[in-house]
């Protein structure tokens, strides 16, 4: 059984910028932010270590359309939660032929967001009727747009945060 | 009197018997029906129907009454003339077996020599209706139950046959009421239980009765070769498989359990009827039994069991009941 | 149904199963490429149920959101339930008492068993058994009926509220349920009387859809089915949300991941989650069952995640809030939409009755999967 230390490891490997954050308030351990180009790599990283995929969705927000993934791990409780922006009318790799589990969560973010996947097989419409392919009904109109440093997680209790950035902290140290 | 003196007997007697056994297989129907629902009921924990009359007992009529009076509906693209024959040609093939099955000693309308022969020629032609139905209704998963219907049909006539051989060549006569006086000392099923098995698994088989209903296995298939057909069309198809059940069991009676011998009863005349009616209608339930107890089986394993278990069986079976018969006679 | 896309060369055809078959539990199509027989290539088409609960769940207050959750997989509710109160105490940091706590592992754990016991009966059903749906959803009624005394419905559950549940159990609620856990632990020898010995059960499902722990993997099946293929994987261990770590059970595995490993994993987790709710029913502490929540709970900015193990796998939900009482986005993983998505590999070259065999062991909710 792996320890999350030697994830972190793995991941910081990749140029990707990674955190761990407070698993009691989060959800989750490890954040990790990319770049649109790096989601492939990212998502190998993520099979060589043994992950799954737990979602894949989006998050429509000021400037550009947040990507996310989540994984997790079968035997290391290790949830990992992954962003990658993408802009308007851009194009962000497929991870589907890396998780196949990723080609259905992909064509649903498609639905609801709009977000083309470059190299997805089979972008058609899945839980949408073909003719609403147009609908992308999760896409927020311009007066509910937040920007995105308004959703950003900011630690409304100061001892919390500070002690885990101090761990990460601990941590890139010790790495 | 008046009818008789210019009809010849022989017709009158054609004409009662073919009353009769429509009626009988009418009858059998609903019983079988009533029993079928109450029994399942039961097997289940649950009371079956009861809402109609006693215990439910006027149900079938009404659910008759209710077929009669349904609409039959005609889909689209589908080979009128045969959607139309199909549940006719169903029906037929399960009727004319009656003519031959002797139900007591003196009550049976026609002792032909090769019996069962005829018995198992015209069943062989239920296979060709539920094709033609399968066929006709144009709809894939009518022709995936005909085509399995058929396919098994015609893997588990064979074990049938041969068994039925088996126990001919024993009686030494293809006549039904023969192969009945034959069984007078001993019941052939306690000369022969491996064929008496192989017989009422093929037979469960051959009626197309869980656990090898796979022609309409609901589960798959919808309904089957019957998807399309409602109202009489459907009920056809349903008074068939009772008729053609009772028909199989009855075989399975004269074949093995001594067909009306039995403890005689002095007070009735026709105890053979009393004897022969009872030992069917334990079969029947046993049928009934394993249908509401087995899951299905699978078609690859269905005809697995046909041609790797039962056919070299019954072949062995008729060999060697073939070389102690000649060694007994010598 | 004409054939039109009938391909002459290869002789394979076309045959649409569902949305209205027997087997597809509900509204989900197939599409299958048959050669005879066999199945070349399973298509499943989702979205004849697709109600779009994200959007009305980022449209009103979270509270007002509850009563959908239990409208997704309404056959297991109450998890769902769990997994979204969770997620809002997890968010807006609220104080959950622990009895509330008990009450809930309890009523969860009991939603788990009667979702279990429908699958057994659908799924031998699907087999072709009629009689075991009869007797399992005789159980079933019990649960339903302990449910109903405090929960007041029968299926769409909406008993959680964010810090606690919506009322106390009473005794006779306990009564029902000790007594409910005695009959149960009796019929556990029935099934497997009736089903599990019987030689064409085990012939029909034994072997059949295999998933590999690194099919698992790729996939993100979870639940059940990963169980079976040999994998302890239970977020109720894992990740022990609500007081499961309080707990003694064990995470019951298969070994060859085919259907009749998921249909001895299912039936063992039955009698684990029977020891959990006697275990809870022993311990449960007095106090509160609802604890100080305000009226109108601000998500504050900032994402967090829940997920909880459903009966049918794991169930996440991934919120983002924006500092008002409208979650700013959510999203609901659903565990069978995972699952199913297995299936067009799975599927291939296998035999029809295999394919309704497959789909019956994974225990599909169609509605949870559309959402």
């Amino acid at each position: 059984m792996k320890s999350m230390n030697q994830f972190v490891d793995a991941l910081k490997r990749l140029s990707v910028q990674i955190s761990e954050v407070d698993y009691d308030r989060r959800g989750y351990h490890l954040e990790v932010s990319m770049a649109d180009n790096q989601v492939r790599e990212f998502a190998k990283a993520m099979l060589d270590n043994e992950f799954y995929l737990v979602f894949v969705t989006a998050n429509h927000v000021k400037p550009a359309i947040e990507v996310v993934y989540q994984f997790a791990h079968f035997s290391t409780p290790c949830r990992v939660c992954a962003r990658a922006c993408v802009a308007e009318g851009e194009k962000i790799s497929t991870i589907s032929d890396i998780f196949h589990g990723a080609d259905w969560h992909e064509r649903e973010t498609k639905d609801f967001f709009g977000v083309n996947f470059e190299g997805h097989p089979n972008l058609k419409p899945l839980l949408l009727a073909e003719d609403d392919a147009d609908l992308k009904p999760l896409l927020k109109s311009e007066k509910m747009l937040k920007n995105v440093e308004e959703i950003r997680w900011q630690g409304e209790k100061p001892a919390k945060p500070a002690a885990a950035g101090k761990q990460a902290e601990q941590k890139a140290e010790q790495s | 009197m008046e009818i008789t003196s210019f009809l010849p007997p022989d017709i009158i007697r054609m004409i009662v018997s073919a009353v009769v056994i429509i009626s009988f297989v009418f009858l059998n129907a609903m019983v079988m029906t009533y029993a079928e629902r109450k029994l399942a009921g039961h097997f289940q924990r649950r009371p079956g129907p009861m809402e109609v009359g006693s215990h439910g007992l006027l149900q079938v009529i009404v659910d008759g009454l209710k077929l009669i009076g349904k609409q039959l509906i005609l889909p689209k693209d589908v080979d009128r003339p045969l959607f139309r024959l199909a549940p006719l040609l169903a029906f037929i093939p399960v009727v004319l077996p009656f003519i031959v099955i002797p139900f007591s000693e003196k009550l049976q309308v026609a002792d032909l020599n090769i019996g069962l022969i005829f018995i198992l020629a015209i069943s062989s032609l239920n296979g060709m209706a539920v094709l033609i139905a399968g066929w006709s209704s144009n709809n894939k998963y009518s022709l995936f139950g005909a085509l399995r219907s058929v396919a098994q049909n015609i893997a588990y006539e064979i074990p049938i046959l041969l068994v039925v051989l088996t126990v001919a060549l024993m009686a030494n006569t293809f006549s039904l009421k023969g192969l009945v006086e034959a069984q007078s000392g001993m019941w052939f099923i306690l000369l022969q239980p491996v064929a008496f098995i192989i017989y009422f698994i093929a037979g469960l088989a051959e009626t197309n009765r869980a656990p090898f209903d796979l022609s309409e296995a609901e589960s798959e298939l919808t309904a089957g070769f019957h998807t399309e057909y409602s109202g009489m069309g459907f009920s056809l198809f349903f008074l068939g498989e009772y008729a053609n059940m009772f028909v199989v069991c009855s075989i399975a009676t004269i074949l093995f359990l001594g067909g009306w011998h039995g403890i005689p009863l002095p007070f009735l005349e026709y105890t053979g009827v009393f004897w022969f009616l009872l030992k069917v209608y334990a079969l029947l339930f046993v049928m009934i039994w394993c249908r509401w107890t087995y899951p299905r089986v699978r078609f690859d394993q269905l005809m697995n069991l046909a041609w790797k278990y039962l056919i070299p069986f019954s072949l062995v079976n008729f060999i060697i009941t073939a070389i102690v018969l000649v060694i007994v006679k010598l | 149904m004409k054939s039109e896309t009938n391909t002459q060369q290869n002789q394979s055809f076309t045959l649409n199963m569902g949305p209205q078959h027997p087997s597809t539990h509900g509204v989900l199509q197939v599409i299958l490429e048959m050669d005879g027989e066999y199945v070349l290539d399973p298509q499943p088409v989702l979205g004849y149920i697709h109600r779009m609960h994200e959007k009305m769940g980022e449209s009103r207050p979270c509270r007002k959101f509850l009563p959908n959750t239990g409208r997704m997989d309404y056959v297991c509710a109450l998890p769902f339930n769990h997994g979204y109160v969770g997620l809002i105490e997890r968010a807006a940091g609220i104080e959950v008492p622990p009895r509330a706590e008990y009450i809930r592992v309890i009523t969860s754990e009991l939603n788990r068993v009667a979702s279990h016991l429908l699958w057994l009966g659908a799924f031998l059903l699907d087999l072709g058994a009629f009689t075991p749906i009869m007797y399992s959803f005789d159980d079933r009624e019990q649960i339903l009926d302990i449910l109903e005394e405090i929960t007041g419905s029968r299926l769409t559950y909406c008993y959680f509220r964010p810090g606690g549940v919506y009322q106390d159990i009473s005794d006779k609620f306990i009564e029902g349920t000790r007594a409910f856990i005695k009959r149960m632990r009796s019929r556990f020898s029935i099934y497997e009387k009736l089903v599990a010995t019987n030689i064409i059960f085990i012939k029909r499902a034994e072997g059949v859809g295999v998933i590999s722990p690194d099919m698992a993997r790729r996939y993100g099946v979870t639940g059940p089915l990963l169980r079976g293929s040999g994998i302890s994987y239970d977020i109720r261990k894992q990740e022990p949300y609500s007081v499961y770590s309080d707990f003694d059970f064990d995470v019951p595995v298969g070994e060859n991941g085919d259907s009749l490993d998921r249909y001895k994993v299912r039936v063992q987790e039955m009698e684990q989650s029977l020891r959990i709710i006697e275990q809870a029913l022993d311990k449960l502490p007095e106090g509160p069952y609802l604890g100080k929540a305000p009226k109108k709970i601000k998500l504050p900015p900032g994402d967090s995640s829940f997920s909880v193990e459903a009966a049918r796998g794991e169930l996440a939900y991934y919120l983002v809030g924006d500092g008002s009482e409208i979650p700013y986005r959510l999203k609901i993983r659903v565990p069978s939409y995972s699952n199913l998505s297995v299936l067009p590999e799975l599927g291939r070259g296998i035999l029809l009755a295999d394919l309704v065999t497959i789909m019956g062991s994974f225990d599909l909710v169609i509605p949870e999967i559309d959402r």
